[in-house]
Order: structure tokens, then C-alpha cells, then sequence
């Protein structure tokens, strides 16, 4: 009987542990180790920061899922990786009693989403500075709940400066962002405040609509129009001003400091901003059987799991070089070891990243979305799988294979709601299969705005819900 | 859009247009359903 045991029940780390269970749950011993005891639907976070969701719509207990998928489920929090062959073991702390641990494993998935740096910039986040955060629900709600308090200071006649987008010169999810400050307009267009509040829009961005992907293409009536054109139209039509090129490098109480491309140092002013830290992987200790540190066989220095891709290719080279992203997710040192989701350390940017006079990286880093990180953890559930009862891998999907759908909502209404449908293959552009010069399918890739979008967005909300409970039909539905 | 940064009144008409909107609805999602799926095959 074999031992898999899934660091993390996020996106990637319960899509791998579902496969896992329904493939091998009856016969092998299949152990999800999660710091939470709910699943997190993160999309609909959105909406709980601007107060038109509950939380407890957006989550779900995970022990009830695996008891009946033959998976086991320990509420502890990881901390050390004991990686070497005959005593492979993973640390953790059971949550609530404080109690260690010990989990054997003959395979490994990390899949722990980001750890959000917020330190990375001083001054920034919910805990320790003065702005907000929606990745993560305590986040979310905290944020929910200043936006609101902002509310009434403007039903009072005061005027409010609101920034929303990146708070890291190298941040990444922009997406999130950008749904935020469309749904923050939405609501005060509808609570009869909008004309109280400037927004803006401030991000590290090479263009408006890159959203750390090198933008998205798509071809109608014969014409390539892009994002930045796109996204610009629905600023412009919101009365949202916008500063992208940007790296913020310390917060204040009221102010942001910030970098542009040409080197320029300004301040912003704000009464309430919510801006996405820089991502890291998981703080983890690495130790071999001699209790030496083998963390840099394992991750790269930002912590994130190093796997079957290229790395340290310059980046016009990388981005003419498909095959340099991973296509099975295994670490080449310890091949039982596998990463899934935002835990995997990408072999570079897909946008353009620019360095300014003073040194300082402006790039946005590479965004693992749920999409993808679903599709990542299915991959390696499979491959597992593979593994265990056939001894050989057959499953693959490199970023630049695939095909990302986002729909980036404005306002939840079903009536009078809107949102922007965003498809694009490849996530990350393959200009040897793909030849026009953004290296993506013009053809199926795809930007659309309209009510529709509205309702697809509320319906993937319950059908991913229903996906991830693992109810009738769940491998039907796309990761 | 009418010209590269705004929407024209046709185009804004369309994306509030329920009948026409219920279209798309249905057209988006056949679209990234197929694309989607094909994903299971690798
Ligand atoms: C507000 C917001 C909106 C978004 N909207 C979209 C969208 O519309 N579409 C889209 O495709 N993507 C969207 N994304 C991105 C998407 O949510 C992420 O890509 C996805 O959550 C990443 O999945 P993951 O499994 O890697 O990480 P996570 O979903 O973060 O899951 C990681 C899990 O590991 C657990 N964990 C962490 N540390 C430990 C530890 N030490 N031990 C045990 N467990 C641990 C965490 O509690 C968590 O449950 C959005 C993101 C945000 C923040």
C-alpha cells in the first residue's frame, strides 16, 4: 500500500487529493495535511470584500468530502519536509492543540498556495500597515468591513481617495485586483457614491490589461485588438484613472511611495487602498537524514518548488522557448516530490520585465490561477497514480499549453451586473506552435464584456462549489 | 470599439441587451466548455 499524502487544500492541493481518492483512495493510503478544514472558493472573495457575499457562501468543511472520496484529512499546519529515501516524513502542527505531527509519504504533492509577503513592502497589508488585502478570508472580510465604514464617512458628504492594484514591484494576480476595483466602482455607482470617490488604478503592469500574461489578443472581424486597448475602454468608461509601470516600495499611514519605470520616486495619497502583496512559496524547513538543510535541492531562494522546467534562461530566450515550463511538475532531485498550483517555481516572467535606472525589478511575476492550478493538481494526481500502478507517467500540460478562462465580474447583479469574459490559449504564449507574434491561438482567445459574463461568473461559483464537494458528476466539469 | 479607448453606444447597448446577452451566455459557454475539456485528454 502506497502513502501520498497532499500538503495544502486549495485549488490545486483538493483538486490533486479528489483525483487521488477516486483513482487509488480504496486500495492505497491517500492523507491531505491542511492548515484550514474548509475549502476556500477564492474567486468569490471579490464579492465578500465589498459586502455583497457572505463569507460562509464561499466556504465548505473538507472532512465530510474526503470521508466519503477515502481520503484522509489531518488539521495541521506543515512545517518541515524530511525528504531523504527509507524515512521520508513531512512535520506539522495539529491547529487548536499545538500537538507535532509526524505524516510518512512514499509521494509527496506540495500544493500550499503563497505565503503573502506582505513585509516585502513596509507598510503594507491588514496586520502590520495601513492597506487591505482580499487573498484570504479573514483578509476579505476585514476589508469588507473598512470599505463599508468608508461608505458611511461618504454618505456624509466626504470626498475619499481609493487605490487599488499592486502593492510589490514583482507582485502577481492582477486579475483579483482588477474585479476589485470594477466591483468597488459597481457599488458606489449603486449606493449613489461614486461621485464622492477618485479611484485609481495602480499597478506594475508593462500595459494596461497585461495582467502579468503579456496581455491578451484576440482577432475580430480581422482586426487583433488587445487588452490594453480593452481594459483602457472600461476605465475610461468608469471614470477610473489609471498608473500602471509602477512598483510600490513602502506604505504610510494615507501614502504610498512608489517607482515608475523612469526611475521617477512619487507618493500617492489614500484613504483606503487594497493592494496584492508579492507572493512567496511556503516558508518550509528542508532537512536531510543528516539534519542538513536540503532546501536548495527542493526550492528555489523565493521558496517556491523547483520542477521539471528550464531555469535561469534570459528572457527573450524563455520566451521563445515553450519547453522550458514544466510539464509534469516533479522535482528532478526527489522524484516522489511534486508541486501543484502557486507552490511551483516557474521558470521566469511572461511579461516583459523591466529593471529602471535605480535597479529596481519592476515585473509582474507569473500568475498561477485557479484554472491552471487545478489542471497542475489533476496532472499529478494522475501521474501519481500512473506511477503507483503502472510504474510510468503519462500525463502532461505545460502553461504553454494551457487554455485559461477568467471572468473578471462587475458588479454580482444578475440584472445589471457586468463582467469582462477573458479567454486566452496558451496562458503562456508559444510562438514556435503559434507564429503570429504574441505566440497565442487569435482565434480562440477571447475578451468580451456584457451581462452574460455576469452570469457565468455566478454560475461558476456554485457549479465549481459542486465540483469541489465532489457531488454527482465533478470530473464532468473542467478544472 | 469605436475608437482604441471607448465603448460606442452600439456596443453598450448589445452588452445590456438580455436576448442578445442570453446568446452569448449560451455561445461562452459551449466555448470554453470545449476548450476546457480538451484539457482531460493530456
Ligand atoms: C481575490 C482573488 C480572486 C481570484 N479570482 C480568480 C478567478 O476568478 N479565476 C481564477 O482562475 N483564479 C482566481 N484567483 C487565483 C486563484 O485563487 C489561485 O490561483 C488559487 O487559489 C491557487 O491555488 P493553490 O491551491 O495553489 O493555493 P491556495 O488556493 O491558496 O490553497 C493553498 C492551501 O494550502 C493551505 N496551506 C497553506 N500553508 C499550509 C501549511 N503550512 N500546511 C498545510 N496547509 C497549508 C492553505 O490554507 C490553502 O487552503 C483569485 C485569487 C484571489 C486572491
Amino acid at each position: 500500500m502506497a502513502k501520498v499524502l497532499v500538503i495544502g487544500a486549495g485549488f490545486a492541493g483538493h483538486t490533486a487529493a479528489l483525483y487521488l481518492g477516486d483513482k487509488l483512495g480504496r486500495k492505497h493510503e491517500i492523507t491531505v495535511i491542511s492548515n484550514r478544514d474548509v475549502f476556500g472558493y477564492v474567486p468569490s472573495w471579490v464579492w465578500v470584500g465589498v459586502g455583497h457575499m457572505k463569507p460562509e457562501q464561499t466556504i465548505f468543511k473538507l472532512k465530510p468530502v474526503y470521508d466519503r472520496m477515502n481520503v484522509k484529512f489531518v488539521h495541521a499546519s506543515a512545517k518541515e519536509i524530511h525528504p531523504d529515501a527509507d524515512d521520508q516524513y513531512v512535520l506539522g502542527e495539529e491547529v487548536g492543540t499545538g500537538k507535532e505531527i509526524r505524516l510518512n509519504y512514499d509521494y509527496l504533492v506540495v500544493a500550499p498556495g503563497p505565503l503573502l509577503n506582505f513585509s516585502g513592502t513596509p507598510g503594507l497589508g491588514p496586520e502590520n500597515g495601513f492597506t487591505h488585502s482580499i487573498c484570504s478570508l479573514p483578509h476579505a472580510i476585514k476589508t469588507r468591513d473598512a470599505y463599508l465604514a468608508l461608505c458611511d464617512r461618504m454618505k456624509k458628504g466626504e470626498k475619499v481617495k481609493i487605490v487599488i492594484g499592486t502593492g510589490h514591484p514583482g507582485a502577481t494576480c492582477q486579475g483579483a485586483a482588477f474585479e476589485y476595483i470594477i466591483n468597488v466602482h459597481k457599488d458606489l455607482l449603486k449606493k449613489g457614491l461614486r461621485d464622492k470617490a477618485d479611484i485609481l488604478w495602480l499597478s506594475n503592469e508593462p500595459a494596461l490589461g497585461d495582467f502579468g500574461v503579456n496581455g491578451v489578443q484576440i482577432k475580430r472581424n480581422g482586426i487583433v485588438q488587445k487588452s490594453d486597448d480593452f481594459i483602457k475602454a472600461v476605465f475610461n468608461d468608469h471614470g477610473i484613472r489609471y498608473q500602471v509601470q509602477t512598483g510600490v516600495t513602502k506604505v504610510e499611514q494615507g501614502s504610498i511611495h512608489w517607482q515608475n519605470y523612469e526611475g521617477e520616486e512619487g507618493t500617492t495619497d489614500f484613504d483606503f487602498s487594497m493592494l496584492i502583496p508579492q507572493f512567496k512559496g511556503q516558508p518550509f524547513k528542508y532537512i536531510g537524514r543528516d539534519g542538513s538543510d536540503v532546501s536548495s535541492k527542493i526550492v528555489n531562494p523565493m521558496g517556491f518548488v523547483l520542477v521539471d522546467g528550464k531555469y535561469g534562461l534570459p528572457y527573450p530566450e524563455l520566451s521563445q522557448t515553450p519547453e522550458a515550463w514544466p510539464a509534469q511538475y516533479q522535482n528532478p532531485n526527489y522524484q516522489n516530490i511534486f508541486a501543484a498550483g502557486i507552490a511551483f517555481a516557474p521558470p521566469g516572467p511572461i511579461s516583459k520585465p523591466f529593471t529602471n535606472k535605480n535597479n529596481l525589478a519592476i515585473a509582474p511575476a507569473p500568475p498561477r490561477t485557479g484554472m491552471v492550478s487545478g489542471v497542475i493538481g489533476r496532472v499529478v494526481a494522475m501521474n501519481i497514480a500512473d506511477l503507483i500502478t503502472t510504474g510510468k507517467m503519462t500525463h502532461s500540460e505545460r502553461m504553454t499549453e494551457m487554455v485559461a478562462a477568467c471572468i473578471a465580474s462587475m458588479g454580482d447583479s444578475l440584472w445589471d451586473g457586468n463582467a469582462v469574459t477573458i479567454v486566452m490559449r496558451p496562458v503562456v504564449p508559444d510562438r514556435k506552435k503559434y507564429t503570429n507574434e504574441y505566440g497565442r491561438d487569435l482565434f480562440i482567445s477571447h475578451l468580451e464584456m456584457g451581462v452574460s459574463g455576469a452570469w457565468m461568473k455566478f454560475m461558476l461559483h456554485y457549479t465549481f462549489i459542486w465540483k469541489f464537494k465532489a457531488l454527482l458528476g465533478w470530473k464532468l466539469i473542467p478544472e | 470599439m469605436q475608437n482604441e479607448q471607448e465603448f460606442s453606444k452600439a456596443e453598450k447597448f448589445w452588452m445590456n441587451f438580455k436576448l442578445y446577452q442570453f446568446w452569448r451566455f449560451i455561445v461562452l459557454n459551449i466555448k470554453i466548455y470545449t476548450i476546457a475539456v480538451q484539457s482531460k485528454w493530456h
